[in-house]
């Protein structure tokens, strides 16, 4: 390379090229003139030959043909008669003619010599280049962890990165050379053929592939291949690209089945609840008939026979009716509580404070008679079920009442107050009996009573409704009592998002 | 009330004999009773509209009120009121949905096919008097019944 710049640099310069044309001469004409003068015969020939070759070599075409014409003027004037005259006689033309056709053939010769080693040093130091380039290029395929290696048209692996050697487990010289779908074992979703002819229509193809690896496992591969074609459009290799999918495609397949697992309950618990359903239907509607002929019954047998029989039959009979009426009671509230287990809640914003007033002219029976002091505070909108929510309130509510009804002053205080940022709680407390908390986990049980029924009547299923609901919502419920000194109970859900929510 | 000498006939769907007995009992309670025909399944009650099977020579005229359970063998309650109200002879004729059931589903299904009224058979037998009797008066004293009914 050094020296192809020397040489490049020694022929741009003019004053360099033409100066070596007229050194190379003074030289050669000085050692003709030396050799006449110690009488060596006819090298003065051989000598400007010399000198126009050196020229020509070295400093181009125009230099030596000024190199020639200098030499020919010498020539004339030093070594042909007339001496020191310029003088050509005829005699002398052909000896001109011959030596002009040999310079000018020798700097034909040096020229076309000259081109084709310029051209043949610039090819290999383009080549050089290109040697580099493709190197780092290489070395940069090695650096990714993806997959790539180059195959020819007949699926030779011609070219195979470090990534393919860490997937496949095979070093690159094991795998340069084989026949790249029968080493990977490659099995293709789609026959081969039809990949081969999208590559050669567009270019590129893809798709996920399933190829084995050197230890016999087997791996599924996105893979994508481009066509490399040569200069003149013909399709010469194709670069393959590999992803690893196998885990991707393990965990699609557990989700997969995870999905098909729970279709499997999702529909195992509709049918349950379908089941359910016609349960609480032929509840509702067989247990209640019986129910209302035993009533119905009784009733007539008393109303015919209250004269005639005694006080305890009478009593009896009673007790047929009262018992009728609370198994009415019991189904009625369970169908309530299985309900609300089975229905979605149709959430809207719903008003506490118009629910509140609402219950209590609902339970206006119970409070007739009686000295109740209410204490309603503010009461923030709810986002929920209206008639669920409506059920709570009036479950707590008359829950109120009925356990304040040994006062004469009886207290019931409804209002608000801030739970956790996300959370609005409500509670209701009363002055009544209370209750020992001791048993506070079994207040919201279905059936579970705190008070003897001939005490405080009841089901024992409001509490468990009202949990329900407020579970339903995303709530919580809970109380505090002490024995004869009243109780509070409190729900709790998220507040109403935005600006929709207010005291 | 039982002087009225303007009682109609009513038409009573029910299978089970002792609602049928306690129905009657409450309806003669109050002389509502004269002419109440008992039909015991959705078949015989459509029988019985359409002069079919042992109605087939039955007397003329339309019921001024039909009591209609809605668990029924054979035709079901719901599909009875279906029949009804989708003949335009029969459209007219009130309905009223007496059942045991207080399901939702039972009653927007029942007010959707078009029924009249839709009563709970309450399980306190004083209740249900007073709905059989309040029942009986409003539909076969005071309403109006549509024309082709009979009307004694």
């Amino acid at each position: 390379m050094a020296r192809l710049n020397l040489q490049l640099q020694f022929a741009h310069s003019p004053i360099l090229r033409y100066g070596l044309a007229a050194t190379s001469f003074a030289i050669a004409l000085g050692l003709a003139l030396l050799a006449q003068r110690y009488s060596f015969r006819n090298m003065e020939v051989a000598l400007f030959l010399f000198a126009i070759a050196v020229t020509v070599w070295y400093a181009g075409i125009w230099p030596a043909i000024l190199a020639v014409v200098l030499s020919s003027l010498a020539f004339n004037y030093f070594f042909t008669e007339p001496r020191y005259s310029l003088y050509v006689t005829n005699s002398e033309l052909p000896h001109y003619a011959v030596f002009l056709l040999f310079a000018l053939l020798l700097i034909w010769f040096s020229a076309v010599r000259r081109r084709v080693e310029q051209q043949l040093l610039q090819s290999r130091d383009e080549l050089q280049r290109e040697v580099v380039k493709r190197t780092e290029q290489a070395s940069l395929l090695n650096l990714t962890h993806d997959t790539i290696f180059v195959r020819d048209m007949s699926d030779i692996i011609s070219y195979w990165n470090r990534g393919a050697e860490e997937l496949y487990g095979w070093r690159a010289q094991e795998a340069v050379g084989k026949h790249s779908h029968e080493l990977l074992q490659t099995d293709f979703p789609i026959p081969i053929e039809e990949v081969r002819a999208e590559l050669l229509h567009t270019g590129r193809w893809e798709g996920e592939l399933r190829k084995t690896k050197a230890d016999g496992s087997r791996v599924v591969v996105a893979s994508r291949w481009s066509l490399r074609q040569n200069d003149g459009g013909r399709a010469v290799a194709i670069l393959e690209t590999n992803n690893d999918i196998t885990e991707h495609k393990r965990r699609e397949q557990d989700i997969q089945n995870l999905n098909q697992e729970l279709a499997k309950r999702s529909t195992e618990l509709e049918s349950i609840n379908r089941e359910l359903e016609t349960f609480a239907y032929s509840v509702s509607h067989d247990l209640r008939a019986p129910l209302r002929h035993m009533a119905g019954y009784a009733e007539m047998l008393q109303k015919k026979s209250s004269s005639v029989v005694d006080e305890k039959s009478n009593h009896y009979m009673a007790m047929i009716l009262d018992s009728a009426k609370r198994m009415g009671n019991l189904i009625d509230d369970l169908l309530v509580f299985s309900r609300i287990g089975r229905a979605e809640p149709q959430k809207t914003l719903v008003s506490l404070a118009h629910l509140v007033r609402e219950a209590i002219t609902e339970v206006r029976e119970d409070t007739e008679g009686r000295n109740i002091d209410w204490k309603i505070g503010a009461l923030p909108d709810f986002y929920g079920d209206r008639s669920m929510l409506r059920l709570v309130v009036v479950n707590l509510i008359s829950n109120a009442i009925k356990f304040t009804r040994t006062r004469t002053q009886a207290q019931i205080e409804i209002g608000y107050c801030e739970g956790n940022r996300n959370d609005l709680v409500v509670f209701v407390r009363d002055n009544g009996v209370g209750f020992d908390m001791k048993y506070v986990n079994k207040l919201f049980g279905v059936f579970q009573r705190l008070h003897p029924s001939d005490a405080f009547e009841g089901t024992g299923i409001g509490l468990a409704t009202v949990q329900r609901i407020i579970h339903r919502h995303g709530g919580k419920v809970w109380a505090e009592g002490l024995v004869d000194s009243g109780a509070t109970f409190y729900f709790s859900a998220p507040k109403p998002q935005g600006d929709l929510w207010q005291p | 009330m039982a002087t009225m000498n303007k009682l109609a006939r009513i038409l009573m769907v029910e299978d089970d004999p002792r609602d049928v007995e306690l129905t009657l009992t409450a309806l003669e309670e109050y002389n509502l009773a004269n002419e109440v025909i008992v039909t015991r399944d959705g078949e015989q009650a459509l029988d019985y509209l359409y002069y079919r099977g042992e109605y087939k020579t039955r007397s003329s005229g339309n019921p001024a009120v039909m009591l209609l359970d809605l668990k029924l063998p054979k035709v079901d309650g719901l599909e009875v009121l279906k029949q009804i109200k989708s003949d335009g002879e029969l459209r007219m004729i009130p309905v009223v949905v007496l059942t045991s059931s207080k399901e939702e589903k039972d009653m927007v299904a029942s007010y959707k096919l078009g029924v009249n009224a839709y009563v709970v058979k309450p399980v306190d037998f004083h209740e249900f008097v007073n709905a059989i009797k309040e029942l009986g008066v409003f539909w076969a004293v005071i309403n109006e019944p549509p024309p082709g009914s009979v009307r004694k």
